[in-house]
């Protein structure tokens, strides 16, 4: 068993920050800046406002510094994804960031790849390696030949900026094992990536799968058991008794894969009820009349066959849920590509919506991350780019827009060498060696690349597989680029020095974009001035944002009636599926069910981890569950098996060993998995040996509309290890 | 007068997150095998279909007269008039008297400490260093869906059974450590019964009104036993000592996750680079 102390980890960012002073003296430049304005004190104590990275929803933090060192985090009361309160991953962000197993110099491989030799390097001796070997490939093979990717972070624009000046159509991003289902479905029906939601007044909530009580997300999270406190009704639907089940009035377990079939008869009862919003419907929406035509065989009684839910109670929930609108909610779902169909649920979810007329109340206009009010740093028009992307974007999936990407094809075309051989992939903090189904072929895709390098904050699976690796500053030790959020743009800044040598994201990609010749496209001289051109246009000074940790930005007026679609309405039939001859209205499909004796194979969260990044956390790890995979308790019995038992899964493509959880929570006909366990890489020595990879199991499924990754149309036996 | 300082845990908002226990290790310089708050509760109850869940971070009851103050022999332990029950290490001498008259078997024994190194007692101290600055304990400052709230005891009282009396339904018609053990200053409403969160049962009357008259006169006992059960510590402390931790054994690499590797340019990657330094 591991035990170290935050005292001891403390101890270890002071030793490694001591060493670095012998040999180069670093002035404590965040200590002075704080001091400056009025963050901290004398002796270096106070508390200075920053934002969270252990999830992508970026909470305000509160960070409380002594004399350099981070002791505290807590969530800042006034950022609006935190209201003062951290989730878990929050709490634990000290971990991360003296984890004892962090990069903190640069490194090149001596061994062979995945054996995990590496030595020192300085970084200017790292970066021209890198350097070198993209100017070698983009000599050689063209620019195509290098594959560029990274996840939702916010230096991406940064990462996208260096991919695209390079001149790369190459770009993976890990969204398309995530919510392209969502996106697309909502781009196609509103015309926005993400409508936003409304907590407030709302009565009526169905969750489909979207897990809000272990998928955190820090404030939605609170505002919905805010919402239930005040009486809201809630009805969760998924194969697993989940913590967010057990704060639902109603849990439906429905057969995995069917939830298409559930909301078209939700749509079917509302219509045939003429419980619909008729005057939203006329003036708001298209395609009405053609749904109402076909809809008409999707009854809850043939749902019922489908789902295993009872007719009557889909029946009620129709109802009671067009009884409770505007006021009622049915929530997209993020981790939504589930099966090969999950792009016509989305659809049907946001059609129920749009049906019973919640737009503007619980359903809003989408916020976007993105403000005109910043600037940028100036830079020249980008390299026109002709070769077609590995992933089949826009040629073979015409609707998955370029930023979201085909993640697991771009993998699968890197092996067949369709339509071109890739030879160089450079990866900033993402973990493609863990998150990607079928993890067999993704490190048969790294055996195939002539040069990789990452970025990152800990020797990750990915770096383990790399030939540099290039040590990111955390997020408690950088700056990033600012990030606007409805009238304010928040701040990360550093709270503390940087341990060792990492640097910011910011730092690497203009000393890489400089040795590619790619220097006028960062015109910034640092961190600080590339925030200063971001605020220039708004006349807030950097040192105000820095001591209050947000700006104020003009408010633009938000038209709440408008979409941007082709009709410039809610599109129920989607003109744009229709040219291409997809299915225009939500449609049955059939989704593959597991042969006698296999199981469904599920992923979902917990509140302890994100993705594939946090498992190495001594203080996560210290109050997580062991990874097991959970089974009922019924089956179980029926297969000789009793808890703990150490058993063997195997999928089509893979073979793992696991403990047995023997549970209720779960359908008799499905196993669950954590996803992000059974890490790969020697230097995550606190994560490694922990549990199994669902990527070793999963197989690739890819949705053609919009390029989702069928996460759960994996099959599995169970049998005694 | 002083306010008398209280938790109130609402088990119907918890979603068992352990925002707490992180933030209360942070807070309070836990050690990685230590933890002032535990997980208590049944997690899942029934049968699948029909289940349920309950789980509650458990903590020190911060009784109004905690028994731990009554079994001490030396007044190592002191209930505070703002509410914490507080344990002064200094004149511990490692009876552990107060693990058996806890009634919620909250105290523990700091075994890597011992009684060599100095009694050690561990357990939640109501976050009295954040009290003292006007902040409310790191648990319920962090807790995302506000299952966890703090204030003054007569207040929490007083908003529980506002909340049970709005809904009525949805409650246990009862608030635990209103009266149980003498009252308490950590408070609990629960949509299923409270022993399915690990409580005890437990009398109105706190045990120590009869410990404590058993109490008065046996610290002489209280120091002989006391001897005697340092020398059981310090040997097992020794026998602890000498067990040398072996490295976990890790596990075989899956299958197919060897993948065939390319042909190595060793450190070809570095002359390339050095090259294209000139």
């Amino acid at each position: 068993m591991t035990t170290l102390s935050r005292r001891d980890f403390l101890k270890m960012g002071g030793a490694a920050a001591a060493a670095l002073a012998v040999g180069q003296f670093v002035p404590p430049s965040v200590a002075q800046a704080a001091l400056a304005t009025g963050q901290v004190n004398a002796q270096g104590d106070g508390e200075i406002a920053t934002m969270c990275e252990m999830c992508v929803w970026r909470c305000g933090v509160l960070a409380k510094v002594r004399g350099g060192k981070v002791v505290k985090l807590d969530g800042n009361p006034d950022h609006p994804h935190s209201n003062g309160k951290l989730c878990p991953r929050g709490q634990a962000g000290l971990a991360t960031t003296y984890d004892p197993d962090r990069v903190l110099s640069p490194l090149v491989r001596v061994g062979k790849r995945g054996e995990g030799k590496f030595r020192e390097a300085s970084w200017e001796e790292a970066l021209d390696i890198v350097a070198w070997n993209m100017l070698e490939i983009k000599k050689k093979y063209g620019p195509e030949a290098m594959v560029f990717s990274s996840t939702h972070n916010l230096s991406q624009v940064q990462f996208e900026n260096l991919l695209q000046a390079y001149g790369s159509p190459n770009y993976g991003t890990q969204r398309s094992l995530c919510f392209n289902a969502m996106i697309v479905a909502n781009l196609m029906t509103y015309g926005m990536e993400e409508p936003g939601r409304s907590y407030e007044g709302v009565k009526y909530i169905i969750l489909t799968g979207r897990n809000l009580a272990e998928a955190i997300s820090n404030s939605e999270t609170g505002t919905l058991i805010d919402a239930i406190d005040r009486g809201a009704k809630l009805v969760y639907i998924d194969p697993r008794f989940t913590k967010t089940a057990g704060k639902a009035a109603e849990w439906l377990p429905i057969r995995p894969g069917t939830d298409l079939a559930l909301h078209l008869a939700f749509i079917n009862v509302i219509i045939s009820e003429k419980r619909y919003n008729a005057e939203f419907v006329a003036q708001y929406t298209t395609g009405f009349d053609e749904l109402a035509a076909s809809i008409g065989q999707y009854t809850p009684e043939w749902a019922a066959e489908k789902t295993g839910i009872p007719a009557e109670t889909i029946r009620r929930i129709a109802q009671e849920f067009s009884d409770a609108a505007p006021n009622a909610l049915a929530h997209n779902g993020w981790r939504t590509s589930n099966f090969v169909n999950s792009f016509q649920t989305e659809r049907a979810i946001t059609i129920l919506n749009a049906l019973v007329g919640n737009w503007g109340v619980t359903h809003l206009p989408a916020g976007g991350e993105e403000s005109g009010a910043l600037g940028k740093p100036p830079q020249p028009g980008y390299p026109r780019i002709s070769a077609l992307r590995l992933d089949g974007v826009p040629w073979k999936y015409p609707f998955v827009p370029l930023k979201l990407g085909v993640f697991q094809e771009l993998r699968d075309n890197i092996l067949k060498d369709d339509p071109y051989q890739a030879h160089g992939w450079f990866i900033s903090r993402q973990n493609p060696a863990q998150s990607i189904p079928d993890r067999r072929k993704t490190l048969q895709a790294f055996a195939k690349m002539d040069f990789i390098a990452t970025v990152d904050v800990i020797m990750n699976d990915t770096s383990w597989f790399s030939d540099v690796v290039l040590p990111e500053a955390s997020y408690l030790e950088r700056y990033d680029p600012l990030m606007p959020m409805g009238a304010k743009a928040f701040i990360r800044q550093p709270v503390i020095e940087p341990q060792g040598q990492a640097k910011s994201a910011l730092w690497i990609f203009k000393q890489l974009g400089e040795r590619l010749g790619l220097g006028d496209y960062f015109q910034y001289a640092d961190e600080e001035d590339y925030l200063n051109q971001q605020l220039a246009p708004t006349g807030v000074s950097l040192e105000e944002v820095r001591a209050k940790g947000y700006a104020e930005l003009p408010e633009g007026e938000a038209e709440v009636y408008k979409w941007n679609t082709p009709s410039g309405k809610i599109e129920i039939k989607s003109s744009t599926l229709e040219k291409a001859g997809f299915a225009a209205i939500p449609t049955w499909e059939e989704p593959p069910a597991p042969k006698s004796g296999e199981f469904y194979l599920l992923t979902g969260k917990d509140a302890r981890q994100t993705q594939f990044a946090t498992h190495n956390n001594l203080l996560l790890k210290k109050y997580d569950d062991e990874p097991r995979i959970w089974m009922n308790a019924k089956t179980a019995s029926e297969n000789g098996l009793v808890d703990d038992d150490l058993v063997e899964v195997t999928s089509e493509v893979g073979k793992i060993k696991v403990h047995l959880e023997v549970t209720q929570a779960i359908r008799p006909d499905c196993v669950y998995m954590t996803p992000g366990f059974g890490h790969l890489s020697m230097g995550l020595t606190t994560a490694y040996g922990l549990g199994a990879s669902d990527s070793d199991l999963h197989i690739s499924y890819t949705d053609p509309i919009s390029g989702g990754q069928a996460l759960s149309q994996t099959f599995v036996t169970v049998r005694k290890a | 007068m002083t306010k008398q300082h209280a938790y109130l845990f609402d088990a119907t908002r918890c979603i068992d997150c352990r925002a707490c226990m992180i933030a209360c290790s942070v807070e309070n310089n836990v050690e990685m095998g230590e933890s002032y708050i535990w997980l208590s509760g049944a997690g899942v109850m029934g049968e699948y279909p029909d289940l349920k869940r309950a789980s509650m971070p458990y903590h020190c009851m911060h009784c109004l007269e905690p028994d731990c103050e009554s079994a001490c022999p030396v007044g190592a332990w002191h209930k505070r008039e703002d509410g914490p029950v507080v344990y002064d290490a200094s004149k511990c001498i490692g009876c552990r008297y107060c693990m058996n008259a806890c009634p919620f078997q909250v105290p523990h024994f700091d075994w890597n400490k011992g009684i060599i190194e100095g009694a050690f007692i561990r357990k939640c101290t109501m976050c009295t260093q954040r009290l003292e600055v006007g902040q409310v304990p790191a648990c319920v400052h962090t807790c995302p869906t506000n299952a966890l709230v703090f204030g003054e005891r007569a207040d929490l009282i007083a908003e529980a059974h506002a909340r049970i009396a709005a809904h009525p339904d949805r409650y246990i018609n009862h608030v635990y450590g209103e009266f149980e053990n003498g009252g308490t200053s950590y408070l609990i409403l629960s949509h299923v019964p409270f022993t399915e969160l690990g409580l005890p049962e437990m009398p109105e009357t706190p045990v120590n009104a009869v410990s404590e008259a058993v109490m008065e006169g046996t610290i002489p006992f209280a120091l002989a036993w006391g001897t005697v059960l340092s020398g059981v510590a310090i040997g097992i402390n020794q026998m602890n000592k000498k067990k040398t931790p072996s490295s976990p054994a890790l596990p075989p690499r899956g299958e197919g996750s060897n993948p065939p590797l390319p042909p190595v340019e060793g450190s070809g990657v570095r002359e390339n680079g050095t090259e294209a330094t000139k």
